[in-house]
């Protein structure tokens, strides 16, 4: 049995499950074959630098090293913070009450996504009770860590008109660029466009 | 990376498009407290993988054996080497072929085969003769988030002192309007964004924010809607 998440949201405390979703759940896939000139299946590899050796998938490793190209144990590694600070750890999400703060659209955006769940609250009055907050619109936060961790990322709770979502993401680093002077331009022809006229069966 | 873009008068500019990158709070230090960084390794190679192993003993038995005595799997010479720039090739079995058909075998989300076709590399469509189009159309920024997931976005900076006005009158627009803007790729204006030749394709939109003198122009990715798959399992997982 999966675990429960328990939300927050304005003192009312409720059990929800998360189902993670993506692309494929929702349009499918695309694999590619390929063959050679004669017909011969052929199997995409990575060539390693030195010319000659082939790796396939789960081929190579990521590997934490210092200055000298030592390796370095994960065991042994310590998390800082920006000011040289060490980090504790983080717990799951699953171990506490996660409480929903609002949020703004701009702060929902200005995240790089990494997953995206549905959310399914475990009785139909807290599914009502969300998804009535989500489906006008409000926008919800909180730091979210599936295993725990050095750091949490942000969980956003969101909703469309049948159901409520969670987007998990870290903020990205977005610049304001300065500039010199503002020039006035006519803008051309403009109109509302209705969402649903943007198809995204066809983005294969 | 250079993007050709029209704004709302029909004129156009190459300008930068740069990558985003997540807030980085968190640094690891090795015990000594210096810094450290991620490096990618060989693990093994074809040569030493199961299939190939297996080819060499008549069954999975002698084969655990030799790899408890022996360690056939291991190459003390190259595993562990750091793995700088690779490239991918197509392989048979005669080696490395340069000349390949290629297949797309499009599956519906219960897997399964919807169709299969020759794969088609559509190139990419930013920065060609053709500028990407300011559409005219505009999605209410709290309707967009409502219906699509952004998997993907990149900010565009201005490249010298005209473009400085090109982009900064695009963002003031759109902080105006609270809203993004549809961009499209073609001669027409009718297709999605493709960032590189056989890349996945997007819809985009554009946002802009003004504060002061400056401004920040992001382009939204989206390749996905917010909506519950149809066939969803109700099991949690990560």
């Amino acid at each position: 049995m999966p675990r429960a998440l328990v939300l927050s949201l304005d003192g009312r405390e409720f059990d929800v499950r998360i189902t993670k979703i993506d692309r494929e759940k929702l349009y499918g896939k695309v694999e590619i074959e390929a063959y050679d000139e004669k017909g011969n299946p052929a199997q995409l590899l990575v060539l390693a630098p030195d010319g000659k050796t082939l790796i396939d998938k789960g081929g190579t490793a990521l590997a934490n090293v210092d200055e000298n190209g030592d390796s370095i144990s994960r065991a042994d590694l310590i998390a800082v913070d920006e000011d040289g600070e060490k980090i504790e750890t983080v717990p799951s999400s699953f171990n506490e009450t996660n409480v929903l703060k609002r949020s703004t659209v701009e702060d929902y955006v200005s995240q790089l996504v990494k997953s995206v769940y549905v959310i399914d609250a475990l009785n139909d009055a807290d599914r009502k009770y969300l998804h009535d907050h989500v489906s006008a619109g409000l926008i919800y936060n909180f730091d979210f860590s599936y295993r725990g961790g050095i750091e949490y990322d942000k969980a956003f709770v969101l909703g469309n008109k049948s159901d409520a979502f969670m987007v998990v993401g870290k903020p990205a680093e977005l610049e304001f660029v300065k500039l010199n002077q503002a020039v006035d331009l006519d803008p051309t022809e403009e109109q509302e466009v209705s969402t649903e006229e943007i198809s995204f069966e066809n983005l294969t | 990376m250079p993007i050709n873009i029209s704004n709302s008068k029909r004129r156009d500019a190459v300008v930068a498009l740069e990558g985003l990158v997540p807030r980085r709070t968190v640094q690891y230090l090795d015990p000594h407290r210096r810094p450290v960084r991620t490096q990618r390794l060989l693990k093994t190679d074809i040569t030493h993988d199961l299939t190939s192993l297996m080819k060499k003993r008549k069954t999975p038995a002698s084969l655990a054996n030799a790899l408890i005595k022996e360690d056939p799997e291991i190459d003390i010479e190259e595993f562990g080497m750091f793995l700088m720039e690779t490239s991918r090739v197509y392989v048979t079995k005669k080696g490395i072929v340069h000349l390949v058909e290629e297949q797309e075998l499009l599956y519906n989300p219960d897997g399964t085969l919807r169709e299969k076709r020759p794969r088609k590399k559509e190139p990419q469509n930013i920065n060609t003769d053709i500028p990407l189009k300011w559409t005219g159309k505009f999605i209410k920024k709290n309707d967009a988030v409502q219906k699509f997931i952004f998997t993907n976005k990149k900010q565009l900076v201005h490249v010298n002192g005209l473009t400085f006005d090109f982009l900064f009158e695009m963002a003031k627009t759109l902080h105006k309007k609270d809203s993004f803007l549809l961009i499209r790729g073609g001669e027409k204006g009718d297709q999605p964004v493709i960032m590189n030749r056989g890349g996945k394709a997007y819809n985009a939109f554009l946002e802009g924010r003004v504060k002061g003198e400056s401004y920040c122009l992001i382009l939204h990715l989206s390749n996905m809607e917010l909506k519950r798959p149809k066939e969803v399992d109700a099991d949690a997982e990560e």
